[in-house]
């Protein structure tokens, strides 16, 4: 059962993408244009005072972790929403293993399809500057899985909010720049916000890309600290949705828009 | 056995300063098998029965069981037996083909293609939808869209289906076909189908027993054959002559609605018919007497031949007028 419920929607995630192929098209020259401003800015910027080689990876870490964080939680939301729009939402409330677990399993293709498109643009970068871009996949991965899976607590917090109140489009930009913030905040001046969504994920992920450290080479208890973050915050966005959807349901307005 | 018990359901929704009691104490069951019809006019609480016994709203008060199954307490068992047609919803993806469309909602209820893919194939034929297996349902007529909710859902092969107005906005020859399909589908499969429409000739056709629900509450829940004849033995038709003096015949209509007031006077060039219904036969003496009296020439009674239609008319106005 469960098997079949995950293969139908990476089917159906797959063929609604390919159906909006300009969509897809545009997101991948959107997400390319802003890393290449970014780049090409730092550059503008420090001039030759700048070892271009650590900032294409030093951009390269921080952008990797907003794009991550950014796709993780919106696209549920997004998805709420547009369900609801398209009247299919209620459909998937119908389904035996409930929505929650469906919302999981389209995330899961997103992250896939996410993280390819992350690596073609890495390379598509690499060629475009001419510089090199060290991923170890077995490293980078995890830790970006780990940067999905707290970005998606987000996106069931936010997706709870769509189920409440329709449109909430426009806080979703408050929680990109709120995103930033998580992982900008200094820890020796502010120790808490280690603690914070991304914050300790996006630290582990600069050291493997920057430094080309390997997981296992890192501190235990930085590892351990990015898994708990990562199951905390899973649960509280999943815990914060199940009680969107409850009131939803009382207040009958689960599949409106 | 029943395959559907709603006992005592009961749903409020508050809205700022507004309190909306949608269903009321609302008790029904559904025997396995069974094709019942819900109607209702609009806002009557329909829906809202719908989606309480799907879990899409929560009730305030009142206990659902599918097949055994309580419907709020074990909602993933409860789930794995229903399958509906919603209201006002596209229900796919206009995106993705007939085909598509089907294999997805049949594959997030645990159906792969490569079990129910004959199935597919047969409600397919069934329903007409062979040419259309691999368009896109956005190009596809509003007919042939609501076909396809309808297939997705059926797809599922669960015991119990809701079809919360299957045939809205369908043409007279796509209405038919749905109608043909569901009555071939229900033969064969014995499916127990709860079908919510506006169009009586849908549920008068498809369905052997209708409830009735108006503002919140159940008026009637009759097989339609007896519901049928319980108003035709009620409704006559009186016509009488315009020939005759004016003032008597407004004075037959006038001492008409005081006695009957749900009755009905339609003028023509040369008659006066007045419709009644009558709660006892023998009422219709009564009404011959008023004719009498006032002095007009009664020139036939007939007893009015009833569709669903017109005993559903009768039995919301009569709730209406009993409400006030």
């Amino acid at each position: 059962m469960w098997l079949v419920v995950l293969q139908s929607c990476w089917v159906k995630a797959y063929k609604l993408m390919t159906r909006y192929l300009f969509n897809m098209l545009s997101g991948f020259v959107t997400l390319y244009m802003v890393f290449a401003l970014l780049f090409f800015g730092a550059k503008s910027i420090g001039g030759s005072a700048i070892d271009l080689g650590d900032t294409l990876e030093g951009i390269f870490a921080g952008y990797l972790t907003w794009m991550l964080a950014m796709m993780g939680s919106t696209e549920l939301a997004w998805n709420v929403t547009n369900e609801a729009q398209t009247g299919t939402f209620e459909q998937q409330y119908l389904s035996p293993v409930g929505y929650r677990w469906i919302a999981v399993f389209t995330e899961s293709f997103n992250f896939v399809y996410n993280v390819s498109l992350i690596f073609l643009i890495a390379l598509v970068m690499a060629a475009t500057t001419g510089q090199e871009i060290h991923l170890h996949l077995g490293s980078t991965l995890p830790v970006m899985l780990s940067v999905y899976i707290q970005a998606t607590g987000l996106g069931f917090a936010l997706a709870g909010l769509a189920l409440m109140y329709k449109r909430v489009q426009s806080f979703f930009q408050v929680v990109q720049f709120l995103m930033v913030g998580f992982f900008l905040i200094p820890w020796d001046r502010f120790p808490w916000a280690r603690y914070l969504p991304l914050a300790a994920s996006q630290r582990v992920l600069q050291r493997i890309i920057m430094n080309g450290d390997r997981i296992w080479q890192l501190p235990a208890a930085d590892l351990i600290l990015v898994l708990c973050v990562t199951v905390t915050y899973v649960a509280l966005g999943a815990a914060l949705f199940a009680l969107a959807e409850s009131k939803a349901k009382e207040r009958g307005v689960l599949g409106q828009y | 056995m029943a395959s559907l018990v709603v006992s005592d359901l009961t749903k409020t929704f508050r809205e700022k300063k507004r309190v909306v009691e949608a269903v009321k104490n609302v008790s029904f069951s559904v025997g396995e098998g069974e094709m019942v019809g819900l109607l209702g006019p609009n806002g009557a609480g329909k829906t809202t029965t719908i989606k309480c016994t799907l879990g899409l709203v929560k009730p305030d008060s009142g206990r659902i069981e599918v097949e055994g199954v309580d419907a709020w307490r074990e909602r993933r068992k409860s789930a794995a037996k229903l399958a509906a047609v919603l209201e006002g919803a596209r229900n796919t993806y206009w995106r993705l083909t007939v085909w598509e469309n089907i294999v997805y909602f049949a594959g997030i209820h645990g159906i792969p293609v490569s079990r129910g893919g004959d199935y597919f194939k047969y409600l397919l034929s069934v329903l007409k939808l062979e040419e259309q297996k691999d368009v896109e349902v956005r190009k596809l007529s509003s007919g042939y869209k609501q076909k396809t909710a309808v297939a997705c859902a059926l797809a599922k092969r669960t015991p119990i289906v809701f079809l919360d107005e299957p045939t809205l906005g369908l043409d007279v020859e796509a209405s038919y076909d749905l109608r043909e399909a569901l009555r071939k589908l229900q033969s064969e499969e014995g499916r127990t189908m709860v079908i919510s429409s506006h169009d009586m000739k849908v549920i008068q056709d498809v369905c052997s027993r209708v409830i009735i629900i108006s503002r919140g509450r159940i008026v009637t829940d009759e097989k339609i054959p007896d519901l049928l004849t319980l108003f035709a033995a009620r409704r006559y038709k009186v016509v009488i002559s315009q020939n005759g003096d004016d003032g008597a015949i407004r004075r037959a209509e006038t001492e008409a609605l005081e006695r009957f007031p749900g009755c009905e006077i339609r003028r023509n060039p040369q008659t006066v018919d007045v419709l009644v219904s009558l709660a006892d036969g023998r009422q219709i003496y009564e009404l011959v007497e008023i004719m009498r009296t006032s002095g007009v020439a009664i020139e036939t009674i007939t007893q009015e031949e009833v569709d669903l239609e017109k005993a559903f008319l009768e039995v919301v106005r009569r709730e209406a007028r009993a409400c006030g």
